[in-house]
């Protein structure tokens, strides 16, 4: 089966340092995929890569058929592809509300848009309370959640997460992974950053490990919790 | 007493008027860009110079004047876009200051080549007298810029937050990148952002020197002042802080005019604002604390 | 020649004026006061030889003084603030100074004329080089004089401590607060230079084109100070004298005979000049090549 997502030899740099040195991975429909690896290993920048962010000094990102290398983020956005990075990049003197008809700027018709939104508050109950609330107001773990219902208002094909449990206590940790299960039952492709493999075990189907800006190892969980130097490194000497 | 300060409110509010016009297209290039246009006020000259042309050679009626004006402006601007902010765009603001500067000379010289004498009447938007009403004299054409200006700001305040339009302005002055991440070009909404501005900037500049009755090349410095001063004044964050801002300035011009003499009326306003800035309240400091203008 | 000399006159002046803004720049502040502290230096020189009968040294040493006094005093307010507030506001207190002049008024009678600034008049008669009989080349050699024993102080300060100080505030605040330097200390000090670089500008400013008004020092002079370090590039004090020769030698003088099309041209050269190179001509990696090719750099 073809992937939904291919990356072929990427490079990207910032001036003379290329953060990413040749990386090739591929995402199946309908899975989730994770990408660990250790603080500047070039994970993020792979995410603002794929969503044209920066642009690659060399290499292809196709979507599908479609080829979507150094395209402008708005054009992957419409082709299919949503992020929701690090920092989560709420609006925060917007509300809630207008946050996620944001999201929906890609698409017409008002009350499909609607109605998507609807099914979104009754995903995220804490959303609907604060939805005419600023985003700024929102607590650390709300705000992830908007930024993740902010990309699913695009209906992407492919969601990119960039280390969504970053900065959060361990119950709201557990809600997003809940939620991004919920996500994956529902038939959407994931691609997720994780520091935490543990919790990244529980819902990925595939893994790569990205070191020094290229991919290496790449496998199933089964096959990273057999690997004695990543079991060391990620898992922890007392592994499971 | 009495009589002459609501009378200095009045005319106060007149200029205030239009210096609101001026402070909101300031304050939406500034808003997306974070960038300073010194060319904005004689952009605004550029329009009001080509309905002065078509005024000279043509006798053209007031509305096609006020469309040539607008069409002058948005013209310029897009020439200062292209060649000022758009290869700057995220590159240095001083840069595209300096840039925009070069532009303004080049405006000065265009609008003497083509109109070279030092001034030229304009016609006005009301001929004839004041109407007198319990002493005070209301000049209709004041009360025209004043319903102008009330009525643009209600559209725009409109378009902002109950368009489609609207929201995507917003997400792209809170964060560029947040908005393309969602879907929004920043790249055409800074084109468009400073094409509306420009078109709100030629609608202020017909109404100020159809009010004023006259044009000269020093209009595109006077507009750029009174808009940043306008802007600043307001807090620099928000559309309506720019409109309280403009009917503050008026007040102020008006009333040290009254007070102290019209010599000293432009120098309370800088040393105001000035002081206003070195004090630096908290509310004038909403947009530049993340990502300052240079 | 005179007219040659005129020209350098005028070069020399306008390269203290960039000058001011250079080292002002250098802190990362972006300051459009300098066009206001040059007034005030060209007032306050014109009024000693003038008014007072001084000497033009000791004239434009006072004037430095009280140049650099006054940027001392804006430059506490504006540590607190950067960016487009700190634009505005020092634009806001450079039209202040001009219309504070614009309003001056303080003539004394000198045998049957009356002598000193007139408000909106401006101030005549500011005939310090004439009465003492110095020929045009006399004055240009006095004002270069100025311009090189400013730059060489800049130069110097631009290899010293200090100057890494500058820029280090210049590039990132934080950081040089986090090593220990004094941001109160260096932004100000900066400002007070600048502002005694701008004063014997003024002065000089003042005596060679014997009357000014307030409108010689309006927000256009302001801007042309911040272009000259802009588009000369901030790496070095040679970048705003090559700045200066270019806009003002050649394309204002040099273009004279294209007449009315000039400042369109002059626009245009700015505007691509500022997007060729948007950190100046003289940049890190044309100053490291130039280096390579005179073996060490350029000594001043």
């Amino acid at each position: 089966m073809a992937p939904l997502l291919e990356v072929r030899d990427l490079v990207t740099a910032y001036g003379k340092i290329e953060a990413l040195r040749g990386v090739s991975l591929a995402v199946q429909e309908g899975s989730i995929t994770c990408l660990l690896g250790p603080n500047g290993a070039g994970k993020t920048t792979l995410m603002f890569s794929i969503a044209g962010i920066l642009r690659p000094r060399r290499g292809s990102i196709r979507l599908g058929a479609r080829d979507i290398t150094g395209r402008a983020p708005h054009v992957i956005v419409a082709a299919g592809i949503a992020l929701v990075p690090e920092n989560r990049l709420v609006f925060a003197n917007m509300s809630v509300l207008e946050n996620l008809r944001a999201g929906a700027y890609q698409r017409r018709g008002g009350a499909e848009i609607e109605s998507d939104i609807e099914r979104l508050m009754l995903r995220f109950p804490r959303l609907r309370e604060r939805a005419a609330q600023n985003a700024g107001t929102l607590s650390g773990g709300e705000q992830q959640m908007l930024a993740v219902a902010r990309a699913l208002m695009s209906r992407p094909r492919l969601l990119l997460m960039d280390e969504p449990s970053l900065g959060l206590a361990p119950l709201v940790v557990e809600e997003i992974f809940r939620i991004i299960a919920e996500l994956h039952r529902d038939g959407t492709t994931i691609l997720l950053v994780e520091q935490n493999a543990h919790l990244a075990l529980q819902v990925a189907q595939h893994f790569y490990l990205i070191e020094q800006g290229k991919v290496s190892f790449s496998g199933s969980p089964g096959a990273l919790a057999e690997d004695e130097v990543i079991r060391r490194a990620y898992l922890g000497s007392a592994a499971r | 007493m009495l009589l002459d300060l609501l009378q200095n409110t009045i005319d106060g509010a007149a200029a205030g008027a239009s210096y609101a016009l001026l402070a909101v297209g300031f304050t939406l290039i500034f808003g997306v860009l974070r960038r300073v246009n010194l060319s904005y006020g004689p952009a605004v000259m550029i329009g009001c110079y080509a309905a002065t042309w078509l005024h000279l050679n043509f006798q053209s009626g007031l509305i096609v004047l006020a469309l040539a004006a607008v069409a002058g402006t948005v013209l310029a601007g897009a020439y200062v876009e292209r060649l000022c902010f758009a290869p700057h765009r995220s590159g240095s603001a001083i840069a595209a200051m300096v840039a925009s500067f070069a532009l303004w000379m080049q405006f000065e010289e265009l609008a003497t080549l083509v109109l070279p004498r030092h001034v030229y009447a304009f016609p006005l938007l009301h001929e004839g007298a004041p109407v007198e009403f319990l002493g005070l004299s209301l000049r209709p054409d004041a009360l025209a810029v004043l319903g102008v200006a009330a009525i643009l700001c209600a559209l725009l305040q409109g378009l902002l937050h109950r368009t489609r339009f609207g929201l995507a302005v917003r997400a792209t002055i809170e964060n560029p990148h947040a908005a393309s991440l969602a879907g929004i070009d920043p790249g055409r909404i800074f084109v468009l952002i400073f094409a509306l501005a420009s078109a709100i900037g030629g609608i202020a500049g017909f109404l100020i020197v159809a009010t004023h009755g006259q044009v000269t090349p020093m209009l595109g410095m006077w507009a750029t002042l009174k808009g940043l001063l306008a802007m600043m004044l307001g807090g620099l964050g928000s559309l309506r802080g720019a409109i309280v801002g403009a009917l503050v300035l008026g007040q102020i011009e008006a009333h040290s005019q009254w007070f102290l003499g019209p010599q000293w009326r432009d120098l309370v306003a800088y040393l105001l604002l000035f002081a206003l800035l070195a004090a630096n309240p908290s509310w004038m400091t909403r947009w530049t604390i993340s990502r300052s203008a240079s | 020649m005179d007219f040659y000399f005129g020209l350098a006159q005028l070069v020399g002046v306008h390269t203290l004026l960039g000058l001011s803004a250079y080292i002002v720049l250098l802190t990362g502040q972006v300051s459009l006061a300098q066009a206001g502290f040059f007034a005030v230096g060209a007032y306050t020189a014109g009024m000693l030889t003038v008014l007072a009968g001084w000497h033009l040294v000791p004239a434009l040493g006072v004037s430095a003084l009280v140049s650099a006094a006054t940027a001392c005093a804006v430059g506490f307010p504006a540590l607190r603030i950067k960016g487009l507030m700190l634009v505005v506001a020092t634009l806001a207190f450079g039209e202040g100074v001009r219309l504070f002049f614009f309003n001056f008024d303080y003539q004394i009678a000198k045998g049957e004329v009356k002598v000193g600034p007139l408000g909106g008049e401006g101030f005549r008669q500011i005939r310090f080089f004439p009465e003492h009989g110095w020929s045009t080349l006399e004055v240009m050699l006095f004002i270069w004089c100025f311009v090189l024993l400013v730059m060489a102080l800049l130069w110097w300060i631009d290899r010293s401590r200090y100057g890494a100080a500058l820029r280090a505030v210049g590039e990132d605040e934080l950081a040089a607060q986090a090593v220990g330097l004094n941001l109160t200390a260096i932004k100000v000090s900066a400002m007070t230079l600048g502002g005694g670089i701008a004063g014997i500008g003024g002065g000089l400013y003042a005596h060679y084109t014997t009357h000014i008004e307030h409108s010689s020092f309006n927000i256009l002079v302001a801007t042309f100070a911040l272009a000259y370090p802009i588009v000369g590039g901030l790496q070095s004090v040679f970048g705003t004298v090559v700045a200066v020769i270019f806009v003002q030698a050649f394309l204002i003088e040099g273009l004279r005979d294209l007449g009315d099309w000039r400042n369109l041209l002059f626009g245009a050269l700015i505007v691509l000049a500022m997007n060729l190179r948007p950190r100046g001509f003289l940049d890190a990696r044309t100053l490291a090549s130039l280096k390579r090719v005179f073996g060490g750099g350029p000594r001043a």
